[in-house]
């Protein structure tokens, strides 16, 4: 099934959690912050969230600013 | 190295912003550094306890990087909302920021103007009026200008934070005068961000009264930034204990230091 991550269409079977995902991906689970349909989603929720065709995913992460 | 910074008179000078008592006014930035692996480096030698940071979209291509992962454990977290260009945008990056566990400090920044990066004072402004009213310690980055930084604080900002000159630029303390008034004028800290270059220049900023700076490019595109970090750090200091001194007045006219004991031309 379809999800979008970050922006972009991504390809992944279905039965996959956020926190999968994550691990699929190899994200630092370290300050990591995801926006899952435009609504914050808290560490503890994401090993019990599944994805579902068309959701939208934020993934961010902290990196050098001013 | 023996730490003038902390021996001497200023020991006991604290900033308090958010509960906390600050003993360094230098806040320093994180980005542009060549690499992660120098900013441990660069904070140990600045001094500085809080640090700015921005949130951004994951990398692929290097999803286990991330900048917290190169900040002391007691670093005071400073999240920046660059990017956003309404107070919408920059409420959500900041919820997000609180989320992912980096405490409740956040710097307002809202820009539009992509060549000269100024920030939108009005969107700034109702950006921090939600944030503070969601229990966070709002630090808005603002242009200079005295009824918007009275509009901040009556929002209940932590401090204001008005720029020297655009970010990045190097270019020192443009709006000196502007900055001369919110200092008189507001009783909150007035943290100057953005367009510091030089070490004196910081210096410059603390003895008129700025009770810190925010400096970022200086420092990370310098020669050596671990160098540029412990020269801030010092000028810093200096300009503080200058204040605190007492600056003597400035007059048109020559006035003798040496006694001007007359016996030259006396008969």
């Amino acid at each position: 099934m379809q999800i979008v991550v970050n922006g972009e269409a991504q390809e992944i079977l279905s039965d996959c959690t956020v926190f999968q995902l994550l691990k699929n991906q190899a994200v630092t689970l370290n300050a990591t912050v995801v926006e899952h349909n435009g609504k914050i989603l808290k560490q503890e929720y994401w090993q019990g969230t599944p994805l579902q065709a068309g959701d939208r995913l934020e993934i961010l992460i902290f990196m050098g600013g001013g | 190295m023996n730490d003038i910074t902390q021996s001497d008179n200023l020991a006991e000078d604290t900033l308090l912003i958010g509960g906390i008592n600050l003993h360094s006014r230098l806040f320093v930035g994180t980005g542009k550094f060549s690499s992660h692996e120098i900013v441990p480096q660069m904070l140990e030698a600045s001094g500085s306890q809080v640090v700015t940071m921005a949130l951004r979209r994951v990398d692929w291509k290097n999803p286990q990087e991330n900048i917290l992962n190169y900040l002391p454990q007691n670093t005071i977290l400073l999240p920046n909302t660059s990017g956003a260009r309404t107070a919408e945008e920059a409420v959500r990056i900041a919820r997000l920021a609180r989320a992912a566990g980096c405490g409740n400090w956040v710097k307002i920044e809202v820009v539009q103007d992509q060549r000269y990066l100024l920030p939108d004072n009005w969107e700034t402004l109702n950006a921090t009026e939600q944030l503070v009213n969601e229990g966070f310690v709002v630090l808005p980055y603002m242009s200079p200008d005295l009824g918007a930084a009275r509009r901040l604080r009556d929002a209940g900002a932590a401090a204001i934070m008005p720029l020297g000159a655009p970010i990045g630029s190097n270019r020192g303390l443009q709006t000196k005068e502007l900055i001369r008034i919110l200092i008189e004028e507001i009783s909150l800290p007035i943290i100057v961000d953005a367009g510091i270059g030089r070490p004196s220049e910081a210096a410059e900023a603390m003895e008129m009264g700025a009770a810190a700076v925010l400096v970022n490019t200086a420092i990370a595109t310098a020669g050596d930034p671990v160098f540029m970090a412990q020269a801030f750090r010092l000028a810093v200091a200096a300009g503080r204990l200058g204040y605190l001194a007492g600056l003597g007045e400035r007059r048109l006219t020559a006035e003798a230091s040496s006694p001007l004991t007359g016996f030259l031309q006396e008969g």
